[in-house]
């Protein structure tokens, strides 16, 4: 039993078709600078002259800050609340609409599928639907998650067929 | 790799470079955006199956992003001290797929490699080009760490625009006319 996970929902605990609300968050112009500073310098993440000029049309944040960002909200709402084993991945992520200076993002994640790890009895592979928008409710960014969670009780067999 | 969307060769390979993770950085970025508890609590991480403190998959790919972009300018560099004119890199439209392999402890170095697999006119957009890129990130072991297909934006050089283009665009500068050719962009 791992004490840090005990008393949160396990694998067992969780339906196809749960939808999460993760809530929002409003991004600055600090926050936009200094993340694009860390991790992605490009000129159309730090002036605001060259990002006027650029595909994005004025100051947005790095597409990874506005996924980082969300992901918090996810942790907030939901892997801290689950025995969360960690990511395996995404895929389809897209960026669909620039996070402006300013700009309040949230949305939901949806749970799209529930399956157990066959090599590893004690593991199950959530996946999850992310739909992230803006205050005027246009999307901004979407994916699938995968993500591992503990079984409460490894011991109950895989039913063949269980697993599509 | 900041060259014009013509002057990328299919399948050359970009070494982005390596970096050095520390559990202080680890820490940092989990507090920041994925406060789990293997990612934040070294010792409460002993008891995830992970057996310790282990990096976001984000954090090793937002860092991978920045060896990407360092590598786009010294490219721009490399090829303006050739007296040659650099391309425009653009923003990225999303990520087809992303797999987290080997986790990442405090302490390892990981390693970066870009390839480019192919490359089209983007539909969308005109004047820009679609790459589709393979960033691989491999640990001090030669373990692969994630695997990722990403596209990106290049702008062409050759692109001339037609006649009809730049005629609606000339047309939305008129007061009257303007606002009935914008819907039509």
């Amino acid at each position: 039993m791992n004490p840090i996970t005990q008393n949160r929902r396990h694998y067992e605990d969780l339906a196809v078709g749960e939808v999460i609300d993760i809530g929002h968050t409003t991004v600055s112009k600090e926050m936009i600078v200094s993340f694009a500073r860390e991790f992605d310098p490009f000129p159309f993440h730090l002036d605001e002259a060259a990002a006027k000029a650029s595909l994005l049309g004025g100051l947005a944040s790095s597409g990874w800050q506005t996924a980082a960002l969300s992901l918090r909200m996810l942790g907030d709402s939901f892997l801290n609340t689950i025995a969360s084993m960690g990511g395996l991945g995404f895929s389809d992520l897209k960026w669909k609409k620039p996070v402006m200076v300013g700009d309040t993002i949230g949305g939901t994640a949806t749970i799209a599928g529930l399956r157990r790890s066959r090599h590893h009895p004690e593991r199950g592979i959530v996946t999850l639907d992310f739909d992230v928008r803006n205050q005027a409710g246009e999307p901004v960014m979407s994916m699938r998650l995968a993500n591992l969670i503990e079984l409460r009780d490894p011991s109950v067999p895989l039913i063949e067929g269980e697993n599509p | 790799m900041t060259r014009w969307f013509e002057d990328i060769v299919i399948d050359e390979v970009f070494p982005l470079g390596s970096h050095d993770f520390t559990e202080e950085e680890i820490i940092r970025f989990g507090r920041l955006y994925d406060p789990q508890y293997f990612h934040v609590d070294p010792d409460a991480a002993k008891f995830s199956h992970f057996g310790g403190l282990v990096a976001s998959g984000w954090h090793t790919v937002t860092v991978g992003h920045r060896h990407m972009v360092d590598a786009l300018f010294a490219e721009e560099e490399r090829l303006r001290a050739l007296g040659k004119e650099p391309g425009v890199s653009g923003p990225s439209p999303g990520v087809n797929k992303m797999e987290f392999k080997v986790p990442v402890r405090p302490g390892d170095t990981v390693t970066y490699t870009l390839v480019v697999t192919s490359k089209r006119p983007s539909n969308s957009i005109p004047g820009w080009g679609l790459l589709f890129n393979t960033l691989e990130a491999t640990n001090q072991r030669g373990e692969l760490v994630y695997h990722a297909e990403l596209v990106g934006f290049s702008k062409l050089r050759d692109y001339k625009m037609p006649l009809s283009v730049r005629l609606l665009m000339a047309l939305t500068r008129l007061p009257l006319l303007g606002k009935l050719a914008a819907r039509f962009q």
